[in-house]
């Protein structure tokens, strides 16, 4: 099992981290130690003033996304490489087995938020945005970015929890990016964004038609992509035991239908209860109210406020998305350290400079797009939002146009 | 012996649980149950067909997640105020949603909302304007039902549809800028309310904190007296005893003796006021919906700005 690789077999005495047994038990201990703080921190945020049910909810929301972006390699970029150098789809069917999941979920919650999708308004919260060229360009800077840090921000955020080095970088990075998306807004907002439609399939289709042409859409991408699908491991019969759960749970690579069917789940518990899925809320936040103090920004941000989606606040606390967003890093951290996959990657000059420049491409592009792989694409496709996919294929231009640069190498 | 102990220390517990639980009573029981309910007053109501309930909350995505089982959303922005012009809902808009809402002409209306129920007051304002006689608000609002732990549904409730008429809009509940100039010139009788906060009212801020509808002058309407809103609940968000609102506002000499006029910013707060005056004691009183964001902006209306920060001067 791969519970004795930390330390390389070292012959050492037995108090020192070099023994396999004793690392093992410390990387188990604190496993169990983070599981624990994060069991009481969500009971107490439960009956802390003013947070209540949808900050201990948020906080379990990101573990749980945590936990299965860590077991299923749930990175986009990674599953957006693998198909482009090696022609593997296999993570391809994650994404699209989580926004299969995720329209059935949305549609299911829709029809009790929202029972008359031809009326006024839009669904509460939904992530439906603009639709203009902005949200091109905010794709193809963001894919772009991708490919040259590693990962998108989802990705570095559960990667950070796995000790990826490049993964702060990219963050701070993305942090400077968000800025000089406030700094953009106004001019983008007047030219393009304020006229742009929202535009919403069941607005015209209705749910039932909208989820029909939305399961339509997928499978035919899902039947292009079959033939590049690699032959599977065989699975063995005979009985369930408790270590082949073990096996199945802790040690071998999730399937990538059962990862992304639980992303598709999560996002929709997330949305029936708090919000949508969003990793970039409080991180522009954060910028947006770090600019405002410094005065570099002014108190209003013009139509900024209006949209539904991961757009930034001025903010004084902690939000519910900087807790979910906690919860993720911890969620799978912890996992990381149950299965052995701790482990801080080698930083080079390069690799830093990269990771930084790639975040702030990634923070221009997820705040002029209000929000990034998961906030726009997983949450607006759900969502039946034209911006979802808009942003999905332009994401998808800017790391093929990446990689074929060779910014990743 | 014992037995006659143990009678006796029954008898001083239950004394003093009546004792706690008395003044909470008291507090309550002078509240006219036609304008303000209790949650217990409403929970045992949830199925009862001659009462409607009502949400208006601002903060989207609160009703949907969940709401008093059977209510009905209604939403300020689109559905209390004119979605184009700078309105009170017209009364062919207002009649089509409150019947698609059930609403019947003998209906009890129940609103309650979240903002200390700012806009389920507006929303009572409305049902006012158009001549419905029993609407009602929930003591504490939305907050209270929620602390209490009480029942919420995501089910979106479907009512057969109402016949709920919509009488010509009472003028006398609703005030103009004309009106109020008319009183600060002394031309018309009356009183009028400034129920904004201090800072406000005196003119050294234009809006609370994060608001964004501002004004071009800060201070307020001359004559004007500053009662706070907040001043008429306890801290719990219920409302005040009677006696207490009834000394609260004649200590700045609103008796209900003379007409009285109340405004805020926009309209949403001295709503609150307006449902404690005319709703709860009976006063003759009319909200001034345009309030000082169109006071302060007006050209060549008197103000009144104690704090000095008219422009140029800082």
């Amino acid at each position: 099992m791969a519970e004795s690789t930390l330390g390389g077999g070292a012959q050492a005495a037995s108090t020192s981290l070099k023994n396999p047994r004793t690392a093992a038990a410390v990387r188990l201990g604190l496993a169990w130690l983070i599981v624990g703080a994060l069991v009481a921190l969500a009971f107490s945020l439960h009956e802390t003033p003013n947070r209540g049910a949808a900050a201990s909810f948020s906080l379990l929301i990101g573990v749980a996304l945590g936990v299965t972006f860590q077991r299923g390699r749930f990175c986009f970029f990674c599953i957006f490489r693998d198909f482009i150098e090696n022609r593997d789809s296999s993570g391809l069917f994650a994404v699209l087995s989580a926004l299969a999941v995720g329209g059935i979920g949305y549609a299911i919650v829709f029809g009790a938020f929202m029972p008359n999708p031809s009326g006024r308004g839009l669904p509460a919260n939904a992530h439906i945005g603009p639709v203009s060229w902005v949200l091109v360009a905010g794709g193809l800077a963001f894919g772009v970015g991708m490919a040259l840090s590693g990962a998108c921000i989802s990705g570095h955020l559960y990667r950070l929890g796995e000790g990826y080095t490049r993964a702060p970088l990219a963050l701070f990075g993305s942090l400077v990016g968000f800025g000089v998306g406030f700094l953009t807004w106004h001019t983008l907002y007047v030219e393009a964004i304020s006229v742009a439609p929202l535009a919403w399939l069941p607005k015209t289709l209705g749910y039932g038609g909208s989820l029909a042409l939305h399961l339509a859409l997928l499978s035919l991408i899902a039947a292009l992509l079959l033939r590049h699908l690699p032959e599977l491991p065989a699975q063995a019969g005979g009985k369930l035991t408790w270590r082949r759960i073990y096996q199945a749970v802790f040690v071998t690579r999730w399937n990538p239908l059962v990862t992304g069917a639980l992303v598709g789940l999560i996002g929709t518990f997330a949305y029936l209860r708090v919000s949508p899925l969003g990793v970039t809320s409080q991180l522009s936040s954060l910028t947006r109210t770090a600019l405002n103090n410094a005065g570099w920004l002014g108190d209003r941000l013009v139509g900024l406020d209006g949209f539904a989606g991961c757009a930034a606040r001025v903010v004084d606390t902690i939000t519910n998305n900087g807790i979910l967003i906690g919860g993720l890093v911890a969620g799978s951290l912890a996992m990381a350290l149950f299965t052995n996959r701790f482990q801080l990657s080698r930083l080079t000059v390069r690799g830093a400079l990269t990771a930084l420049l790639g975040g702030a491409l990634m923070g221009w592009g997820a705040m002029v797009s209000l929000g990034c792989t998961v906030g726009t694409l997983l949450s607006g496709i759900s969502a039946f939002a034209l911006s979802g996919w808009l942003f999905g294929a332009a994401v998808f231009a800017g790391v093929w146009l990446g990689i074929k640069l060779r910014l990743h190498a | 012996m014992n037995i006659r102990r143990l009678v006796t220390l029954f008898a001083v517990v239950a004394l003093i649980a009546v004792g706690l639980a008395l003044p909470s009573f008291r507090a309550r029981a002078d509240l006219p149950e036609s304008a303000v309910v209790s949650t217990e007053w409403l929970a045992a109501r949830l199925d009862d067909p001659k009462v409607r309930v009502i949400e208006v909350s601002v903060i989207p995505g609160v009703y949907e997640r969940g709401h008093i089982p059977g209510a009905v959303n209604f939403v300020w922005h689109t559905d209390l105020v004119d979605p184009v012009i700078r309105d009170i809902a017209s009364p062919e808009a207002f009649q089509k949603l409150a019947r698609s809402a059930g609403i019947n002409a003998d209906t009890t209306v129940v609103l309650y909302g979240d903002n200390n129920n700012w806009f389920a007051a507006w929303g009572a304002w409305i049902f006012s304007i158009y001549g419905h006689e029993d609407v009602r608000l929930l003591d504490g609002g939305r907050a209270k039902w929620e602390r209490e732990n009480r029942p919420l549904s995501i089910q979106q409730p479907s009512h057969p549809e109402g016949n709920f008429t919509a009488k010509p809009a009472r003028r006398e509940i609703r005030a103009f800028l004309a009106d109020v100039l008319a009183v600060v010139k002394g031309e018309a009788e009356g009183v009028i309310v400034d129920i904004r906060s201090p800072a406000e009212y005196e003119g050294r801020i234009f809006a609370p904190e994060g608001f964004q509808e501002l004004a071009i002058r800060a201070g307020h309407i001359p004559t004007a007296v500053n009662v706070p809103w907040g001043r008429a609940v306890n801290e719990d968000g219920t409302f005040k005893s009677v006696e207490e609102l009834r000394q609260l506002y004649a200590s700045v000499g609103v008796d209900g003796s003379k007409k009285v006029y109340v405004y805020c910013r926009i309209g949403e707060r001295s709503s609150h006021t307006w449902f404690v005056l005319s709703k709860i004691l009976g006063y003759d009183v009319a909200q001034y919906d345009g309030s000082w964001t169109e006071w302060g902006n007006a050209v060549g209306v008197p103000i009144e700005n104690p704090a000095g920060t008219v422009w140029g001067r800082q």
